[in-house]
């Protein structure tokens, strides 16, 4: 597969503040690519680079062929961006942000106006094809944002948070539409700070923090290498730590105290349940591993502000 | 300078969100010089009797006809852009596009340009139904031709204000400490020659005094050689303003 963005040694800078710290990775064309990460690991300013309106501090980023700058308009023209704030125009109807974007992509009126039925119908919003933007629902916004990423027929669709504060409906709606892109062949570039969004959208995906990349690869086999298949749980109070780690110590798992919870990492929950009953402790829950698990493991459990 | 034909998509963009806003526009834009014009041309003027030979309305109308131009290109660039960068962060949503700010920035300015032209044409319209006239058509295209300089200087003028402003509450020191004494310092409402030298030297460099100059010679009809100058020194501070406000928006835009 042909790579359509790579980046080597890539720093972004805002004064003396380091958002993203020297990170290199490449994206093949047609995946979908996760950037994760908790608030601040530098996400956002790497893919406002990808798409041009962020300059590089230094390093080199290429975009399909070309580097990446602020001034590449034959880039913007080929990528679509779903921001994670919703900046639709409040003045304008839904048609008529959509038709005033069509333009700025040179898009002759009457095909944009085709393309704009068609995507209104994509996101399910036709019936509000004449509705403004304040009588619109967080998810239809979204949603919208979605439509006038699409307008250009983009190569690369760069979408940064893009199901922040929806409800679960409005969320797998957003997700299913996304994968339909992805299987038209759309090269799909996210930033999530939901696991679940990642592992159902993302082919491959880097784990950051502080600016840097900590880990990638495929979410599954990161949740294998990182964590293990299950996870089980136990809320007791920390003086029990050591009889319970000891009376599980024949079973080999990892072990973590955050907390209220004594964590145990492993292949199988089932034989450390049924040392559990011995105990005759009655707190614990039985779970499969996450990326959630991974994430939290990699970037702390501490509060990140 | 990353300027292109997109500038008009900017402007088009406005155009058609000025839809919703056209009926208030044009009533403040038509009531507001007919308050200056009554109150001062017929109120004032009764006390003033005639100037060079005519009432007062004749030396009123020219001069608060490009203050009204200077103030709706200002406000535009200076609340109207504010609200599109900071609270509804359209601008982030073009630069996205092949839209490069400095196309933002320029179209806006176009458009404050525009917004402009027109709330000086309601005037002359206003003015026009009281009688007072551009001299003739050639010096009615020169008026229409001097409200585009005035526009884009003002709007240029503003922007380079909005490129720095953190809050609305900013935008108080520009219109009160520079844009309402400058009504005061550029002749728009008396003749400045009983103004003493040092006074008259500091009006001078007003761009509005020169405005106002070309403005009333407009509707005298009587051109002197010095409202060339006139012309040049509003257009190359309005080079000069355009330039700057696009360098520093671009830099509020880009990070």
């Amino acid at each position: 597969m042909n790579l359509i963005v790579t980046a080597k040694d890539l720093v972004k800078k805002y004064g003396d503040f380091t958002a993203v710290d020297g990170i290199s990775f490449e994206i093949k064309e047609g995946e979908c690519f996760g950037f994760l990460g908790p608030n601040g690991a530098g996400k956002t300013s790497t893919i406002k680079m990808i798409h041009c309106v962020s300059p590089v501090t230094s390093g080199s980023l290429i975009v399909n062929g070309l580097p990446a700058h602020i001034d590449n308009r034959s880039l913007k023209m080929m990528t679509g961006v779903v921001p994670q704030e919703i900046n639709l125009d409040n003045d304008l109807t839904v048609y008529e942000n959509l038709i005033v974007f069509a333009n700025f992509f040179d898009i002759p009126k009457r095909e944009a106006k085709k393309r704009i039925a068609e995507l209104l119908k994509f996101v399910e919003l036709e019936a509000k094809r004449k509705s403004k933007i304040s009588e619109l629902s967080t998810g239809m916004k979204r949603r919208l944002l979605i439509a006038r990423a699409l307008l250009n027929n983009p190569k690369i669709i760069v979408a940064d948070e893009p199901t922040t504060g929806l409800d679960p409906q409005a969320k797998h709606l957003i997700w299913q539409r996304l994968r339909q892109l992805k299987n038209q062949g759309v090269t799909l570039i996210l930033t999530t700070q939901y696991m679940e969004e990642a592992q159902q959208l993302c082919d491959r995906v880097v784990i950051m923090h502080r600016g840097k990349i900590l880990r990638e690869g495929m979410p599954s086999k990161l949740v294998e290498n990182e964590i293990g298949r299950e996870v089980v749980e136990i809320r007791v109070s920390k003086e029990d730590d050591e009889r319970i780690v000891s009376h599980l110590s024949s079973l080999s798992c990892g072990h973590e105290r955050v907390g209220d919870t004594l964590y145990f990492y492993c292949r199988d929950g089932q034989e450390i349940m049924k040392k559990l009953i011995e105990l005759n402790l009655h707190n614990y829950l039985n779970r499969p591993a996450s990326l959630e698990d991974v994430f939290l493991k990699l970037t702390g459990r501490g509060l990140i502000e | 300078m990353n300027l292109s034909y997109r500038i008009y998509y900017v402007f088009f963009r406005n155009l058609v969100s000025y839809k919703r806003f056209i009926v208030p526009t044009f009533l403040v834009s038509l009531i507001e010089p007919l308050f200056y014009l009554i109150t001062f041309g017929i109120g004032m003027g009764a006390y003033i009797g005639y100037f060079g030979g005519k009432p007062y309305l004749y030396f009123l109308v020219p001069g608060v006809l490009v203050s009204s131009v200077m103030l709706s290109s200002t406000f535009e660039c200076l609340y109207g852009t504010f609200v599109k960068i900071v609270h509804e962060k359209l601008y982030d949503s073009l630069i996205a596009t092949p839209v490069s700010a400095e196309d933002v920035v320029a179209g806006d300015v176009a458009w404050a340009a525009f917004r402009g032209l027109v709330s000086g044409t309601l005037m002359l319209v206003v003015a026009a139904f009281m009688g007072v006239l551009p001299a003739s058509v050639p010096s009615l295209l020169l008026l229409l031709v001097l409200m585009v300089f005035v526009g884009i200087l003002f709007g240029s003028l503003a922007m380079i204000v909005t490129s720095f402003a953190p809050s609305f509450d900013f935008f108080n020191y520009y219109t009160e400490l520079i844009i309402t004494p400058m009504l005061f310092f550029s002749g728009v409402f008396f003749p400045l020659d009983k103004f003493p030298a040092w006074m008259k030297s500091f009006a001078s460099f007003i761009p509005l005094t020169h405005a106002v100059n070309i403005s009333r010679a407009v509707f005298t009809g009587i051109y002197d050689r010095g409202l060339i100058f006139s012309f040049l020194y509003i257009f190359v501070l309005e080079v000069i303003a355009f330039y700057i406000g696009i360098k520093s928006m671009k830099r509020r835009l880009i990070k």
